[in-house]
């Protein structure tokens, strides 16, 4: 295969929150190479010491996510050649999360508000009970299924401005599955979650500003499920205050 | 003297896969209150291993004429009579149960047919439509839900852990905990826990091309072969024929292409371009994953290949827009790698997918070991020589289920936690130092030789000769690793250290499955042996076991037991249908 003699200049950052640095490596250009290769190669053949983290190669897990020349993407489906046209890459960790090491962002804060905004399942049926007939025609159904394929890499959430201006912001993310949860006819807390994605980093903090929709690789639309929640946060509150 | 950090708990899931997640909420749900349960992960919770990547979906007898007992049936074909019964039975039974748990507590939801009732299709080698599913995306689907549940429970949680080491007690009668690498920091951590369930999740990653994840190394085999425990099935390695060929020094290669692009119509072509699967098969490209591997090794064995050493996959004739409807995923991710699957060609080859061999455990996902459970792709026996597409997960989930009732019950009746044997727990920190004290080079090329040699060697197809080469090759890296080091002056996520640390896993599997290929003679789902191509007498089906003594492996053939039915025979009621899905 052909081995184009081209160089990529990397530059990378380095260390710990305590001390980050940019170091830049030249690294050799391939026919086929995403992002994730060129930073697989300085760990190889280069930098040993070089940390970031990857899993599954194909845009499932979401691990290798980083910043590329500023923007956040999947580095495993990220093809150089269209983010490296000048043959220059810059690559950090995720934003708006701590910094483990070198390309390690800590994960932790943004799974803390996926659990703090009840995005989990509240069970209304157990294993003995049949399934439930509700079919994808179902418009509420139909809703959910427009963000259920989230694969949690946390994109949306290093792309969005206001979860870096309110570290209490829950992020797109998190509010995109609690929204999928208010349209399962099979989830039985729908309050709980409705006062838990209401509160001081609830939904209302977003500005719709749209990067959660614009740098999604898998071109959900966060910012349309959040739209989704105000409405239904505000109709409850509304409702709340007729009912008293 | 290397400090080791302590952290004690009732019960220890190594694992957060279908497997480990299912095994915390059933520990959950079955310990008596009060009772600690901690999870451990290679990487990410959720993130690491396979389940995620399923995509086809998830076998279960759900009515409409299919039963456990034909699932069961369909299993047990598949696995050419090797699979141990017991579990191939407790797989299929549970699976029903499991399905429910998944929708109805979990909160999975899965393809629905328009009266309500979920859509299944058929997989190859199955005789009823099976398959449930979420399009083409099924495993992330089953693992974000879970990892959603665990993540809201009060269990500890030790991410980005490796564990490195079963430490026994002293008199070695039980297991008293396991040794973990904090990856963050680089430092030792040991966990006592009353029961362990290994569940690491296999994955026959020291190929030249393989599916899995990329941070599945045979970790949790290796372990429970220095721990001494039995390893069956050992040179069964399922291959996907389709995997993404795009050259060395790529991550991408490897990578599955769907089964669905043959179904649908897709051509495999040889480096001429020219049709081949009909010299092989009258079904062409539509016969079954061994036999398509099988024939595209021995297209590039006559050298008919494309330049990176392939063949191609050819979509285009079938309509490019009608590729790009269809399957949408697959032709995505080719463009974002650079390639156009619906309207060009695509290298493709052969690449290890799963592995059906690991440790032997019973129904219950007990060991020899008192303490320890195993459960999904680290347990062998329940798919025997091949495993059918929809059973993987179908498998983690009802064993990791299972895992956490059993040990949620079974510590009830232990008292406290056991003091591991010193002299095992210095042996296993000495053995991680090892690379730290020596002069460091370079890993990749040593793990590059042995994936050459593994499918050069022990590959899709093979004879004594070729293996007994592999088994010099491998214990030629094995050795020259044991003298390349690793920088140890900053230990803190220190992937090369790792590295260093998958591939001594990968070497000590590897010579598993050599001695254990080379044992079988004879020819089994997943196992083709060209100097002994027959099946073999069925009713003389053995299986291999693998043990380690000292430093030295052993192998011996045991009698497969038909404690459910023997070859010839079936537990389908009498004139029941051979097959229940429509002719194609």
């Amino acid at each position: 295969m052909t081995t184009t003699p081209n160089i990529l200049r990397v530059t990378v950052q380095r260390g710990t929150a305590a001390a980050l640095r940019q170091e830049t490596f030249d690294v050799p250009a391939y026919e086929n190479q995403t992002v994730l290769d060129v930073v697989t190669w300085i760990q190889q053949m280069a930098d040993p010491t070089l940390s970031y983290r990857f899993a599954c190669r194909v845009g499932m897990c979401g691990s290798c996510a980083m910043m590329v020349n500023g923007v956040p993407r999947w580095t495993c489906r990220t093809h150089v050649k269209k983010v490296a046209a000048d043959g220059e890459l810059d690559i950090g960790p995720l934003r708006n999360l701590p910094v483990i090491k070198d390309l390690v962002a800590d994960m932790d804060p943004f799974f803390d508000k996926w659990v703090a905004a009840e995005a989990r399942h509240h069970p209304s049926a157990e294993r003995d009970d049949d399934f439930d007939p509700v079919t994808a025609q179902d418009p509420a159904r139909a809703e959910a299924d427009l963000g259920i394929e989230c694969i949690n890499c946390g994109i949306c959430y290093a792309a969005c401005d206001t979860v870096a201006g309110n570290p209490d912001y829950l992020g797109p993310a998190a509010l995109q599955r609690a929204w999928t949860l208010l349209n399962d006819s099979r989830d039985a807390d729908r309050d709980g979650i409705l006062a838990a994605v209401s509160g001081k980093g609830g939904c209302h903090n977003c500005h719709s500003m749209g990067s959660c929709a614009q740098y999604c690789p898998n071109d959900l639309n966060p910012m349309r499920a959040i739209a989704g929640l105000k409405r239904e946060t505000v109709r409850a509150a509304w409702g709340g205050k007729r009912d008293a | 003297m290397v400090q080791i950090d302590r952290h004690d708990t009732d019960i220890l899931i190594i694992g957060t896969g279908g497997a480990g997640l299912f095994a915390a909420l059933h520990a959950q749900q079955s310990a008596p209150a009060g009772t600690r349960i901690t999870i451990a992960v290679k990487g990410l919770i959720g993130k690491s291993g396979c389940t995620r990547m399923v995509q086809g979906g998830y076998n279960v007898a759900l009515g409409g004429g299919d039963t456990v007992e034909r699932h069961f049936m369909d299993t047990i074909m598949g696995g050419k009579w090797l699979p141990n019964q017991d579990m191939a039975w407790k797989l299929c039974e549970q699976a029903v149960v499991r399905i429910h748990e998944l929708e109805n507590e979990i909160g999975c939801y899965f393809d629905r047919n328009p009266d309500g009732t979920l859509h299944q299709k058929a997989f190859a080698g199955q005789t009823a439509d099976r398959t449930v599913h979420k399009g083409d995306l099924t495993g992330i689907e089953i693992i974000s839900r879970l990892m959603e549940q665990v993540l809201a429970r009060p269990v500890d949680k030790l991410q980005e852990h490796r564990a490195i080491g079963l430490i026994p007690t002293r008199d070695g009668s039980a297991l008293a905990g396991v040794l973990f690498i904090d990856m963050r920091t680089g430092g030792f951590r040991l966990v006592r826990a009353k029961t362990v369930l290994m569940a690491t999740g296999g994955g026959p990653t020291m190929y030249k091309y393989n599916t899995p994840s990329g941070d599945k190394t045979m970790d949790g085999l290796a372990m429970a072969l220095r721990a001494g425990l039995e390893l069956r099935d050992m040179e069964m390695v399922q291959f996907h024929p389709t995997g993404l060929l795009a050259g060395d020094h790529t991550r991408m290669t490897g990578t599955v292409l769907e089964e669905g692009l043959r179904g649908a119509g897709g051509q495999l072509l040889n480096g001429a371009e020219n049709r081949f699967m009909f010299d092989y098969d009258p079904k062409g490209e539509r016969a079954t994953r061994d036999v398509v591997s099988r024939a595209i090794y021995a297209e590039i064995a006559k050298n008919n290949t494309t330049d990176n050493g392939g063949v191609f996959i050819s979509m285009s004739h079938l309509g490019p827009d009608h590729v790009r409807a269809k399957f949408p995923g697959m032709v995505k991710r080719c463009a974002d790698s650079g390639f156009d699957l619906a309207g060009g060609l695509v290298e493709v080859v052969p690449t290890a997918h799963y592995f059906m061999g690991g440790v032997v455990v019973d129904a219950d996902t007990r060991t020899a070991m008192e303490g320890l459970y195993v459960a999904g792709e680290d347990a062998g026996g329940a798919h025997g020589s091949n495993r059918l597409g929809g059973n993987g997960v179908a498998n983690s989930t009802v064993y990791g289920g299972v895992a956490g009732d059993v040990m949620g019950a079974d510590i009830r009746q232990m008292g406290a936690l056991r003091d591991p044997c010193p002299e095992v727990l210095q042996a296993e920190v000495d053995r991680a130092l090892h690379p730290l004290s020596r002069t460091p080079g370079l890993v990749q090329p040593m793990r590059h030789a042995l994936q050459e040699a593994m499918w050069e060697d022990v590959g899709v197809m093979r004879n004594a000769p070729g293996m007994e080469r592999g088994l010099t090759r491998i214990a030629d890296i094995s050795s020259e690793l044991m003298l390349v080091g690793v920088a140890g002056d900053d230990l803190a996520f220190n992937l090369t250290w790792h590295d260093w640390l998958n591939l001594r896993s990968l070497c000590d599997i590897s010579e598993a499955i050599t001695l254990a290929a080379l044992a079988r003679e004879n020819s089994r789902g997943a196992h083709y042996r060209e100097d002994f191509p027959e099946t073999g007498d069925l009713d003389a089906s053995y299986f291999t076991v693998v043990t380690q003594s000292g430093e030295a492996l052993d192998v011996r053939r045991d009698p497969v037991q038909f404690t459910k039915v023997r070859p010839g025979e079936t537990i389908m009621p009498d004139g029941a249908p051979e097959t229940l899905v429509a002719a194609q």
